[in-house]
């Protein structure tokens, strides 16, 4: 901030009407999704962050749809939810996109569940501060949706959240004005590439002219980067019931058949993982095939680093469909593994793949450039071209099954 | 003429389209660092656009159904409304185009699309808009559901798959919905028209009969002389022509800002590599042992 400029503090003008985080549950087959978990244990430590800071008790709030969801609603409190708002009805089995914004919306707008929840609290209640949703097929439409009708800002798939003080300055936000907004979640996202990341902000306009509230300062988070509480039943909470309005048109979109199936491509029950990124663009098609024969000798499932996925080299069409492929992308857009020995092929490691593959047993890197980031998260780094390693490689393992057939 | 034409089509549909940088190799520029090069990188009609286009196509060879696409983008996203127009065989194409809508969020994004379905609902209903899954740049896949949100239509997200009843003004289609961990979920749905659908990657139209054959044909030959010509099927319009307020666009309306870009920090390392030699065969030996230590120990 510049020496002696003055700061507009107008942010406790309408603090109370938002209070409290929610935290949207996802499941299936009676079990809660890990990334709910995860959501959970980063709403935790920040809310005791937040009211040992502001000296309040704002709390974090589980909002679970469904049908016979009874059990999971203690769950939610064992894993660090306040209170759990459950909203049970035939109708919310499955998560159907038009019906769930709806009863989401009409619990994030109810004051009566929000005084249940903490009666200090309730009287100027609008909405809630925070809103958190998962970053999976059904979450990420979930808050798209949400937010229209809440009217409020949301950030996709972030990967780091902090709750400051900050100095503002916006041509439109502020008119040019430093203003201090107070209690803003600071929501980090990596972009595609992985290198850079940026932090968005949701800010009311303060701007006279074009004055708006914009709350909850709403987010999707990335399945697989917080990190769960311990399951703790000690813990206690506040189970609310909440019963939604239903029209009888939300009941006409009807899932006529639902089937839960394994994808095609399995990384749990493989020992050996092999992923290659972009370094096999010199030779894309003679790359691949060679990196599927070295799969062939380790039995190993391949993976894709996430720049391979969006088919940036012609390949013959079922290279392309089986490999260049989404279902097999390791990092916080796809996978999260864990094998014995993972090999990376012409990945260069920026930061989303890492985080998928970091717990692997023993980590093998094969790259033409030391420098690259995966040399600090392997185990042996061969430096090289792959068309010239591999076939080596191929060689030597061939050779190594031979002796263990001979020892056998 | 062409508004003549859309009242008596069986079913009108929208496409919402983007142009979006261009990931192919030999097109995508990177910096030394890893980061996109966007002054060097070309662009072009969005991955995932093409095959909402795509999925549009299908209900115009199944249905005879009639197609518009829109953008909102600066001039020169022209040229992905063409591009689309050659996947689809629109009849009319829409270029929401402004300074003012500069800089929006997915909301404010939204809000100029909403406007623009909405105009184009004067001349007909609208039964079905398509969009892509997300777009490659920004990533977000917000735009599609909150436009659907705003125009009161019900969404269906990552659809492969969907047949319409015209009689009954119902759509069926199947989605391919994948959790965390290794679950995949395939859903049938059906729901009332209008609809709004975001389409799976993995959407693959299929022509199965003759007569959807000889109509695939004869529809693509069509389209590829309107996307010679596509200029004449193309409407550009700015805000004020939209009839958008102003407040609710672009920067002012978005709820969102950038605070600050910055590279991510490089994380401590957590392994210490032994680096060795590719083209040194003794090396390359002692590395293939260690793998059969791991990968024998596993097979044990």
């Amino acid at each position: 901030m510049p020496i002696g400029e003055k700061v507009t503090n107008s942010s406790n003008e309408h603090d109370s009407c938002y209070r409290h985080l929610y935290v949207v549950v996802e499941h299936q087959d009676d079990k809660i999704l890990p990334v709910t978990l995860e959501m959970l244990g980063e709403a935790r430590r920040l809310m005791d962050n937040f009211n040992g800071r502001y000296s309040s008790s704002e709390k974090v709030v589980a909002l679970v749809l469904g049908n016979n969801i009874k059990k999971l609603c203690e769950e939610l409190i064992y894993y660090g939810a306040d209170a759990v708002i459950s909203v049970e009805n035939p109708n919310l089995e499955y998560p159907i996109n038009l019906i769930y914004t709806k009863v989401i919306s009409q619990v994030a707008r109810d004051k009566v569940c929000a005084s249940k929840i903490s009666p200090e609290y309730s009287e100027n209640f609008r909405k809630p501060r925070y809103m958190f949703f998962s970053a999976d097929n059904i979450g990420r439409h979930l808050s798209s949706t949400v937010l229209a009708e809440l009217e409020s800002g949301l950030a996709s798939d972030i990967n780091k959240l902090v709750i400051e003080d900050l100095d503002i300055k916006h041509e439109h936000k502020t008119k040019g004005q430093l203003v201090r907004y107070e209690k803003t979640l600071e929501m980090y996202r990596p972009d595609f590439s992985g290198f850079l990341w940026t932090t968005i902000l949701c800010l009311d306009n303060r701007n006279p002219a074009i004055q708006r509230e914009y709350h909850p300062q709403a987010c999707s988070i990335i399945p697989g980067v917080f990190a769960a509480l311990q399951r703790e039943p000690a813990r206690k909470g506040i189970i609310v019931e909440f019963n939604p309005e239903l029209d009888q048109a939300d009941k006409a979109v009807k899932i006529l058949n639902r089937q839960v199936t394994k994808s095609p491509v399995d990384f749990d029950s493989h020992k050996v993982v092999i992923s290659f990124g972009r370094g096999i663009k010199d030779a894309p098609e003679d790359n691949i095939k060679l990196i599927g024969q070295l799969a062939n000798e380790l039995n190993a499932e391949i993976g894709v680093s996430l720049p391979i996925s969006k088919k940036p080299y012609s390949v013959s069409e079922p290279v392309s469909s089986l490999y260049l492929n989404p279902d097999r992308v390791i990092g916080t857009s796809g996978r999260k593994i864990a094998p014995t020995l993972y090999v990376a092929i012409g990945v260069s490691g920026a930061m989303q793949h890492i985080a998928g593959m970091k717990e692997s047993g023993f980590v093998i890197a094969i790259n033409t450039d030391p420098e690259s980031p995966i040399r600090d998260e392997c185990d042996i780094f061969i430096k090289g071209r792959m068309e010239d390693v591999l076939p080596l490689l191929i060689e030597e393992v061939k050779m190594q099954n031979q002796v263990m057939e001979v020892h056998e | 003429m062409e508004i003549a034409e859309s009242m008596t089509s069986p079913l009108n549909i929208a496409v919402i389209v983007k142009l979006e940088p261009d990931f192919s190799e030999g097109s995508v520029s990177y910096n030394s660092d890893g980061t996109l090069n966007r002054a060097e990188t070309k662009s072009i009609l969005g991955p995932h656009s093409a095959i909402a286009s795509a999925a549009a196509f299908y209900a115009k060879v199944k249905y005879g159904a009639a197609i518009s696409i829109a953008t909102m983008g600066p001039p020169i996203a022209d040229s992905a409304l063409q591009r689309a127009q050659l996947i689809s065989d629109a009849e009319s194409l829409y270029l929401y185009s402004d300074r003012i809508f500069s800089g929006a969020d997915t909301l404010a994004t939204a809000e100029v699309l909403k406007t623009g379905i909405k105009k184009m609902e004067d001349a007909g209903t609208i039964d079905i808009v398509f969009s892509g899954h997300r777009a490659s740049d920004g990533e977000t896949g917000q735009t599609g559901p909150q436009t659907a949100w705003k125009l009161g239509y019900t969404f269906l997200g990552n659809v492969i798959s969907y047949n319409v009843d015209i009689n009954k003004r119902i759509l069926t289609a199947e989605r391919l919905i994948t959790l965390q961990g290794t679950t995949d979920i395939i859903e049938e749905i059906e729901a009332p028209l209008p609809v709004f659908i975001t389409v799976d990657p993995s959407y693959k139209s299929v022509f199965n009969t003759v007569s959807l054959r000889l109509a695939l044909v004869k529809y693509q030959k069509e389209a590829e002389q309107r996307a010679q010509n596509y200029k004449n099927y193309l409407k550009i319009l700015n805000a004020q022509q939209l009839g958008v307020d102003s407040k609710f666009v672009g920067l002012p309306g978005s709820p969102t800002i950038v605070y600050k870009v910055e590279r991510i920090p490089k994380a401590r390392a957590n392994r210490r590599a032994e680096v060795i030699d590719g083209a040194d065969r003794q090396q390359l030996r002692r590395a293939a042992q260690k793998i059969h230590e791991i990968v024998g120990r596993v097979n044990q």
